[in-house]
């Protein structure tokens, strides 16, 4: 059989990780050779969707390296990346795929000795946990949708605007002098990754076919209570609406919403 | 002010300088003796202490002034007169014949293939052979041959011109005469680089009579993927694997004995540097390197002696070297040297020696100075106006120089006199100048 | 030029010499690149770099109507600009151009492991096709340079700096943080080689800037804040407590360094008479040097340290100083004894050689010392000093009473360096100094355009090899104001007006203040002020954003392609 290796995909900023990378082999430090490396201006520029993506065709662990805090040629690229990753790793929870096979690092164009480092033990980690599921023969076919759906919720405005406001909420405040705390942000953040989760979920699931709580609750693997709860919110928001009955059974079917 | 400037000198300095003019706008002419700009850079490996394949980094550059539209390139070209001309200089250059047309040849080398005629490489300092119709090496630039008058055949003995039936460009000319061109220019920058002393006269080392017995830049040669061995680390004398080779610092340098009592500046990391290459190459060998202090002074550089102490095992030895002998039947070499530490007298068997001579200006700044009205010190290093506030001026407004040929330096820092070089000539050009140092 | 829809890309794989070559099976790579989809060329070189190698490119061009090409070497961050412009000169766009970097990240960092690399190299080939499949070709805006330079720092290698761009006919901002210039010429007493005063060549220099016309003097000012881009900085100045905004095409850091005071080492701080080598030199500037008995110099206090976290450098003066500065001592009181303990004796190069040799020949004493073995300073009660060390050259112990023990300590970077690196986005490297964008080959340069730095801001060194540099920098600086334009990437953002919402949330998120709302309320990006991070595209709610060069396709399709056969 042979002992795995881990497909690694890594997203490397041009002016510190990238650099890191080329010093370290410049001073011929060895790493694991699993890491295959793209390189992008700034580590800001990965979009949530991309890792998404990559995961969906089977990677089995992302390293996005950037510049150390402060650090950044584009000044605060690197902070902007990093709500977005938390944020991602929130949703990969709720898709089956273990969130620690997404990594955010800082690593300085000096720093080839450490980039060296991050490579290897992340390799080592990933080892560890196995192959993706998504990766081999038979993909893992519920996860895969799952991620389908995080990928949809990543695109969407939603999330989108409100992760795109986190540092303006959580670091500057208003006229009134409020500030929203991180807590309360990773708080609501949580809800809504959660809830545009579901209703993504929801969405491709009844796409085709309107379905009851019951089958929902099935395939999310929600109780059918929460699924009912969260059905009812959705209703109150214009995002799910009663499609028809049958017999008793209501089924349900997802609404676009602009 | 003439917008133009004269660059005698093609190595990285050279180079450098006419990039930096040329980029701004001025017009450059840069004039090198041999067929090839290049230098000293093209013929070393790596360089320390990035380890950054050499001609790899150098080569972006050779290109650039080969395609320049400022930079007009004199390859196997020399100064011949200098006069002084209302702040301008009138400047005469002669190019010498190279026998083919640099119209048409292309650099394909189909004449080096067929031409008889063999003859020691300069660029592999005569471990490998070229041939009398040749090209100095891969990377070239100008990509042309050349045709050295004094081994060919035809030029000797009146026979063969294979190069001329096989050429298919028709290039090969044997009737070219060499021609002369008048430039006018309103600064001159030398960087003329430097050669290696030959410590053939210091008997007790017997380079040249002992094969086994290197100097640094042949060693370089012989690690070097492009060199006579294609990178191979094999003795001279049977092309066998060395085991255990010994660098010997300062040979003939900081010798109160007469020969050359400064201190060249380089050897300390470059042996160093060697010493790795030499471990990347045979990861088992034994490296010693006899020095008498370790002048690891520029930017990374004791952190570079440290990694070859630490990661690769070299073994430094602070000792006067006495004598090296040689076992005639093995070929091996027997090294007495003066244990600093312990102060006694202990020897010691390799199988290679190389030496790290010092480093020495050209013979030809003498005629340049002479040419131009230039001092020079007592080494034949061009003379700084002021060696603390102008480095980079000399003593006849509108001549500067840079790199090596000023003193003794590395690469950085060659670089960082040469753009210095083309700041004064700028300056110049903008008619301003004044006196640097008041 | 291939004026079909159809992609035809051309892979060039590099040797390297034996650096890729000597562990990637390159004929292997190379016959599995012709295997890719869209690939239409393929072959190796032995040095793609070399105008042999270039011109390969060139012909196949041609020859094979490519219209994107794929080098597989080194690193981008050297190369890119050279085939760039062997792509250029083949009438192909430059942006039609990509790398794999098969080399610093792989041959060099899994030698033991040859067919390992060689697989990835061949996925990294792939990669780099997957993109270059899909680049389209961009036009680069033009900028224009101010003819002004801002230097920072006022010593001596900003004040050479400072005169060299000024007789280039630039304006120049010279920024002083002390209320005089001169940094530390200020403080030194007697010069070498030359034997002139610090004083006396400050005086010249002092002369010469302030009689020119072209250059603006700031003491007492500081660097507060920066932004812009090459041709076009805007930086704030606090001067003399007032703010002022300086707009420049270019940027030189000349701030220099400090000397270390070594404290907790060889009893440093616990007697006047120990004291530092600047200190030495103070006190002979001031006539204040008591006439000492026993002079001993102690070199490498608190460098090439070799240890992890330590200073490991050599501050490359120090023994030089030394030297003088006992040579000085000898000329002042012939009948003091003066020992010098070292480890090496790192007086290179000529002139400094010859000091050494003069030194010695005076009856310096000089006495060597092992890292393993380091000497000892102790105090008596009555004041007088002992230095305790085990001389390596008679292998034997020494106690040496001394008057005046003088520690040669090494140039360490300034505290409010680290400040200005994150003021001016340009980085230290780990010994502390600024870290410059290549250490062979660009000495003077950082990465960022337009900004430069010269003198011991860079790393320790002379008064001559700072004006070296300073005046190198001034080169570099006078390169693309005397053009006045300059080319800038094309790797921009650009907006979909239809998807555009105005919700504003890119304007919020730009650093540079690039993108600004139309008449209609649509965002628009300035593609001058833009640099390229991408960090609007990623956050655009409606996905409105893309980036030229590396948009969401190209990016995935790289990524995804390591993954298996696209």
């Amino acid at each position: 059989m042979g002992e795995f290796e881990p497909k690694i995909i890594g997203f490397l900023c041009n002016w510190c990780s990238y650099a890191g990378a080329d010093l370290a082999g410049v001073s011929r430090i060895q790493y694991p050779s699993n890491i295959r490396i793209v390189r992008v201006m700034c580590s800001g520029r990965i979009d949530p969707t991309i890792p998404l993506e990559v995961f969906m065709r089977g990677a089995d662990g992302i390293l996005v390296l950037g510049c150390h805090p402060g650090d950044c040629h584009y000044v605060e690229g690197n902070l902007y990346e990093e709500r977005k990753i938390k944020m991602l790793k929130m949703l990969i929870a709720l898709t089956g795929l273990e969130p620690e096979r997404l990594r955010l690092e800082w690593v300085s164009a000096s720093e080839g000795q450490r980039f060296a480092q991050v490579v290897t033990e992340f390799t080592e980690q990933i080892r560890n946990i196995g192959p993706s599921p998504l990766s081999g023969e038979k993909p893992n076919q519920k996860i895969f949708e799952n991620l389908q759906a995080a990928r949809n919720v990543a695109s969407e405005f939603r999330l989108r605007v409100l992760v795109g406001r986190e540092r303006e909420l959580t670091e500057k405040s208003n006229v009134y002098e409020e500030k929203v705390s991180q807590e309360e942000f990773d708080s609501l953040l949580g809800e809504i990754v959660e809830a545009e989760f579901i209703r993504h979920k929801i969405y491709l699931l009844t796409k085709t076919k309107p379905l009851s709580v019951k089958a929902l609750a099935e395939a999310v693997e929600m109780k059918p209570a929460d699924v009912l709860r969260k059905i009812v919110n959705m209703r109150r928001k214009n995002m799910i609406a009663l499609d028809h009955v049958e017999g008793t059974t209501p089924l349900y079917k997802a609404l676009e919403v602009k | 002010m003439s917008n133009a400037v004269l660059v005698i000198g093609g190595g990285i300095a050279g180079i450098q300088a006419s990039l930096d003019l040329a980029n701004r706008g001025t017009k450059v002419y840069l004039v090198e003796e041999l067929p090839s700009i290049g230098g000293r850079m093209a013929q070393l490996d790596k360089t320390f202490p990035t380890m950054d394949c050499s001609i790899c980094i150098l080569a972006p550059k050779m290109i650039e002034c080969f395609r320049h539209p400022n930079i007009s390139l004199l390859t196997y070209s020399e100064v011949t007169e200098v006069k002084r001309d209302a702040g301008n200089f009138t400047v005469k250059i002669l190019k010498k014949p190279r026998y083919v047309d640099v119209e048409k040849c292309t650099g394909c080398g189909t004449c080096m293939e067929k031409c008889p005629a063999k003859v020691p490489n300069e660029f592999d300092i005569g471990l490998g052979s070229r041939k009398a119709i040749y090209m100095p090496f891969k990377q070239a630039v100008p990509l042309i041959a050349t045709i050295d008058p004094e081994h060919c055949l035809y030029f000797t003995k009146n026979v063969c011109r294979v190069c001329q039936k096989l050429c298919p460009s028709n290039a090969v000319n044997f009737e070219q005469k060499p021609e002369e061109i008048v430039v006018n220019v309103s600064s001159i920058i030398l960087a003329t680089g430097f050669d290696l002393f030959n410590p053939s006269i210091m008997s007790e080392y017997g380079y040249s009579r002992y094969k086994n017995t290197l100097l640094s830049m042949e060693l370089e040669r012989l690690i070097s993927a492009s060199g006579p061995t294609g990178g191979h680390l094999v003795r001279p004398s049977d092309g066998k694997e060395p085991k255990r080779i010994v660098f010997v610092q300062c040979v003939g340098s900081r010798s109160q004995r007469g020969e050359l009592p400064y201190c060249s500046s380089v050897c300390c990391v470059y042996a160093t540097k060697e010493s790795i290459l030499i471990k990347e190459h045979l990861p088992d060998i034994e490296v010693y390197i006899l020095y008498l202090d370790l002048r690891a002074i520029g930017k990374g550089f004791q952190e570079f002696v440290d990694r070859a102490k630490k990661e690769y095992g070299v073994k430094y030895i602070k000792a006067h070297p006495g004598g090296i002998t040689e076992d005639p039947i093995t070929k091996n070499l027997q090294i007495y040297y003066e244990d600093i530490p312990t102060g006694e007298m202990k020897k010691f068997t390799a199988d290679m020696v190389v030496l790290c001579p010092a480093l020495i200006p050209k013979q030809d700044n003498k005629k340049i100075a002479q040419v131009m009205d230039l001092e020079l010190d007592e080494y034949g290093f061009f003379k700084s106006k002021n060696e603390l506030t102008a480095p980079v001026d000399t003593n006849v407004p509108g001549i500067y120089i840079c790199g090596y040929c000023q003193g003794p330096k590395d690469i950085p820092e060659s670089i960082a006199q040469a753009s210095g070089a083309a700041a004064r000539a700028a300056e110049r050009i903008m008619c301003v100048t004044r006196e640097a140092g008041s | 030029m291939n004026e079909s829809k159809e992609i035809h890309v051309g892979v060039f794989v590099c040797h390297c010499g034996v650096n890729i070559g000597g562990v990637v099976d390159v004929p292997e790579v190379v016959e599995y690149a012709k295997t890719l989809p869209n690939v239409k060329y393929a072959e190796g070189s032995l040095y793609t770099c070399s105008s042999e190698g270039l011109s390969k490119i060139k012909e196949a061009i041609k020859k094979y109507q490519l219209n994107r090409v794929v080098v597989a070497s080194c690193t981008p961050r050297t190369h890119e600009p050279l085939f760039r412009s062997a792509c250029e000169e083949a009438g192909l766009n430059k942006y039609l151009f990509h790398m794999a970097n098969i080399r610093e990240h792989c041959s060099w960092v899994h030698p033991k492991e040859p067919k390992k690399a060689t697989e990835k190299a061949k996925e990294m080939v792939r990669m780099a096709v997957a993109k270059a499949s899909l680049l389209e070709p961009q036009a680069e805006p033009e900028i224009d340079v101010l003819p002004s330079a801002l230097v920072i720092g006022g010593g001596v290698a900003g004040m050479t700096a400072a005169l060299s761009l000024a007789n280039q006919k630039f304006t120049v901002h010279l920024v002083e943080k002390e209320s005089e210039l001169g940094g530390k010429l200020r403080e030194l007493y007697k010069l070498y080689p030359s034997d002139h005063y610090a004083s006396e060549i400050l005086e010249e220099f002092l002369q010469a800037v302030r009689s020119n016309a072209n250059i603006i003097v700031y003491t007492s000012s500081t660097v507060k804040h920066s932004e812009g881009f090459i041709g076009n900085f805007k930086v704030t100045i606090n001067h003399e407590g007032k703010e002022e905004t300086l707009d420049v095409g270019t940027i030189i850091v000349a701030t220099g360094a400090d000397v270390l005071k070594p404290q907790g080492m060889y009893c440093y701080g616990q007697s006047k008479n120990i004291v530092t080598q600047l200190e030495l030199e103070q006190l002979m500037k001031e006539k204040k040097l008591e006439r000492p008995k026993n002079v001993v110099m102690i070199q490498c206090v608190g460098a090439r340290e070799g240890k992890e976290g330590g200073r490991n450098y050599c501050s490359r003066i120090c023994c030089t100083v030394a030297v003088k500065n006992a040579l000085q001592i000898k000329e002042l009181f012939p009948e003091t004894e003066v020992s010098i303990v070292y480890r090496d004796m790192q007086t290179y190069g000529k002139d400094f050689e010859e000091q050494y040799n003069k030194a010695r020949e005076g009856f310096t004493q000089f006495i060597r010392y092992d890292v393993e073995n380091p000497p000892e300073v102790f105090i008596r009660p009555n004041g007088k000093l002992i230095v305790r060390v085990h001389d390596i050259l008679i292998d034997g112990t020494l106690e040496l009473d001394s008057d005046l023990v003088v520690l040669s300590t090494p140039l360490i970077q300034r505290e409010d360096a680290k400040e200005l690196s994150k003021i001016l986005k340009v980085p230290l490297g780990s010994d502390g100094f600024f870290f410059e964008a290549h250490v062979k080959l660009r000495p003077v340069d950082f990465a960022t355009d337009g900004i430069f730095v010269c003198g011991t801001a860079h790393s320790p060194k002379t008064i001559a090899e700072s004006v070296a540099q300073a005046y190198a920098a001034a080169s570099r600086a006078g390169i693309p104001m005397t053009l006045g334009r300059v080319r800038t990437e094309a790797i921009t953002a650009f907006i979909n007006e239809d998807s555009c919402t105005g919700c504003g949330t890119c304007i919020n998120l730009c650093p540079y203040n690039a993108i600004q709302k139309d008449e209609r309320g649509v965002a628009k990006v300035n593609d001058v002020l833009c640099k390229g991070c991408g960090v609007c595209a990623a956050s655009c709610p409606e996905k409105a954003i893309n980036m030229r060069h590396f948009s969401d396709a190209q990016v995935l399709a790289e990524a995804t392609a390591a993954l298996g056969e696209t």
